[in-house]
């Protein structure tokens, strides 16, 4: 167990700059998630903390240990690969125990902890057959316990339920979570999948083209996005983004969304003093759609940050809990989600509401977050 | 349904016919192919009198070894008459530890070249596959003043060592290409265990590498063993290999052309390879295809 920090570390293959200046930094015990699209440079990262690739230049810290010269296996981490990695020539019980032969564990020691990992995982009955005699899951559990059973101070997982079906990766997602609570290990996790990330997470880091976008909590994360990229990555379905104007009148500020004739102006209950400086300009208006409901029946009574407003129905997309409506405002294509019951047809023109203390506002020209 | 039926009907018929003639050709190519063979075995089963007396493509009346014997134990080798046992060792005592060496080294060059990139490997590998093209010939003359500078010439060391040098680029072209197919996964893995260079090797690599030994094994057995110009050039007299050998007995112009025994002999300088073949040859096959599929 043990805290990780970096601290502006670089990676440049040649003139290629994958990764810059990435400054990061998690507690003992924390579950960090590092999330963004392919080539972002994720991957790179965890690399760099496992040591299989050395960085260009910045320190990676494990406790208060610089473990920038050190050897992958000296840094006392254990990673899961996506692709698990077993040595298909071994049984499971030898995938197991390889690191703890290599590392000189006498014999009993190494049967005792197997049999503890095997246990922990539900394993037992498998620890005598190949690799290939496996599901994908049961591989997953096996690669998890080689991990497990080193008892390192950090453990890596790169991308580990990507190969697996639906159903079960959300098991597995479970699995990873409830495996964390109750050994309380420190975690870096690589993924793709925004859902995991905001599930699994105590904090994440979203990245794209090797910049750090942001690294705070899945919550702040999701209702306080540093900008559009963040704002539309995470979530599903995931953020509207409408150009609007940032609108003054009579001391209150107000979204104002242009409409042919009939432009929809939403007031801001609460305005940061950020806000000031773009009166009368450009913003994008970003809300996401459970922010976007069928009209609210405490929406009239004072006090309340919803506000109403009329707009036509598209199409509709029912999922079972909620019915994702799409409304077409100035243009562009609008998710909101309306509970099942009050679901509208197609073409109707229907009252929405819209909950102004959960929307944000950014930069039309940085896309950062005003 | 008649339309189609009438249709399966007429294919079915023009199938027969079709896998007549398929059979037919492939039956005359095998016969073609098998027929010195078959000469060659009849003949060396005869006894001298009945190939003069007999045509050349009858089977034998009586089946004699002596042909076998005398080819094996008394067969005259330029003027040494011991039969062509002590070369054929001196084949088995070059070829197994050329291709053992050279499978090897094979292996840890390709295991290094896919799994522990260098740089300049793809340089490396360009001018090792470059080796496979140069021919036989042009290496002869820098080869045997290399091989007398290293007190090596006309000894079985000094052949194992050409063999091993000119055979590294087929086995590392083999190993690579294997090798570029495993994951690279597992070798970090293997590296996060704390296993080093030749720890993942011997454990990890090689023991899943069975299907590419089996191939290169096959592979340089052959060449070896069914070299002749190396064997003529850098070995002479009594540390000669068996194709060499063989060549002067056939060529020995000593008194009446003992057909049997010349048959006899060139069978027996066969038989290590086609052994070889008939053993492992399915794992040939499947080795020189795996990694072009993914399975």
């Amino acid at each position: 167990m043990a805290s990780l920090t970096l601290d502006k570390v670089r990676k440049a293959f040649g003139p290629v700059e994958v990764l810059k200046e990435i400054n990061l930094a998690i507690d003992d015990g924390e579950f960090l998630v590092l999330v963004g699209p392919s080539g972002c440079g994720k991957s790179t990262l965890l690399n760099l903390i496992a040591g299989l690739e050395s960085s260009t230049d910045g320190e990676i810290r494990i406790g208060d240990r610089v473990i920038n010269d050190v050897h992958p296996k000296d840094r006392n981490i254990a990673m899961v690969f996506q692709s698990y990695a077993l040595y298909p020539n071994m049984t499971v019980r030898k995938n197991i125990t390889f690191g703890l032969e290599i590392r000189g564990v006498s014999n009993q020691e190494r049967d005792k902890a197997v049999a503890d990992v095997a246990k922990l995982l539900q394993i037992e009955p498998l620890l005598d057959r190949k690799p290939s005699q496996l599901s994908g899951g049961q591989r997953q559990r096996v690669a998890m316990g080689r991990a497990l059973v080193r008892d390192p101070d950090i453990f890596l997982f790169d991308e580990p339920l990507s190969n697996l079906d639906a159903k079960l990766r959300v098991d597995m997602r479970t699995e990873i979570k409830k495996l964390h609570q109750r050994l309380g290990s420190t975690i870096v996790y690589v993924t793709h999948d925004q859902i995991e990330a905001m599930t699994l997470a105590s904090r994440i880091a979203v990245m794209k083209d090797g910049i750090l976008q942001q690294f705070d909590t899945p919550q702040n994360i999701y209702e306080r996005p540093n900008n559009m990229f963040v704002a539309g990555f995470i979530g599903s379905p995931s953020m509207n983004f409408i150009d609007a104007t940032l609108t003054e009148e009579g001391g209150k500020l107000a979204v104002t969304i242009p409409r042919d004739g009939n432009p929809i102006v939403l007031p801001l209950f609460e305005a940061p003093e950020s806000y000031h400086g773009y009166i009368g300009k450009d913003v994008v208006f970003g809300i996401r759609p459970e922010a976007l409901t069928h009209k609210r029946t405490n929406s009239d009574e004072p006090g309340s940050q919803y506000v109403n407003f009329d707009s036509k129905v598209e199409v509709i997309e029912p999922t079972g809990a909620d019915t994702m409506t799409v409304i077409d405002i100035a243009g562009k294509e609008i998710v909101a989600r309306v509970r099942p019951d009050r679901a509208p047809t197609p073409g109707e023109s229907m009252t929405f509401s819209a909950d102004m203390s959960q929307i944000s506002l950014f930069d039309p020209d940085t896309e950062l977050r005003i | 349904m008649a339309d189609i039926q009438t249709y399966s009907h007429d294919a079915g018929w023009k199938n027969t016919v079709l896998r007549g003639l398929l059979y037919l050709v492939l039956i005359l190519f095998a016969a073609y192919y098998l027929f010195p063979l078959i000469v060659m075995i009849a003949t060396s089963l005869k006894s001298l009198d009945e190939i003069r007396e007999g045509s050349l493509i009858s089977l034998p009346r009586v089946v004699t070894f002596d042909a076998w014997n005398y080819a094996w134990n008394e067969a005259c080798v330029g003027v040494e008459c011991t039969g062509i046992k002590i070369y054929f060792w001196n084949s088995v005592k070059m070829a197994i530890p050329a291709v053992l060496i050279s499978t090897f080294l094979g292996a840890i060059n390709g295991y290094a070249l896919t799994k522990w990139r260098f740089k300049g490997a793809n340089i490396v590998f360009a001018l090792l596959l470059f080796g496979c093209f140069i021919p036989f010939q042009v290496v002869l003359l820098p080869m045997s003043q290399v091989l007398g500078k290293l007190g090596l010439a006309s000894s079985t060391p000094g052949l194992v060592l050409v063999h091993v040098v000119y055979g590294l680029c087929f086995t590392t072209l083999f190993f690579r290409n294997y090798y570029v197919s495993i994951p690279d996964e597992l070798v970090k893995a293997a590296t996060i265990d704390g296993a080093g260079f030749f720890t993942i090797f011997w454990r990890i690599i090689l023991p899943i590498s069975t299907p590419i030994i089996v191939v290169s094994v096959i592979w340089q057995f052959t060449q070896i063993w069914n070299d002749f110009l190396f064997g003529a050039s850098f070995a002479s007299g009594a540390n000669a290999p068996m194709t060499v050998a063989l060549n002067n007995i056939v060529n020995t112009t000593t008194g009446v052309k003992q057909y049997n025994v010349d048959m006899a002999a060139a069978l027996l300088t066969g038989l290590p390879t086609l052994l070889v073949y008939v053993l492992a040859g399915k794992y040939f096959v499947r080795g020189l295809t795996a990694g072009s599929v993914k399975g």
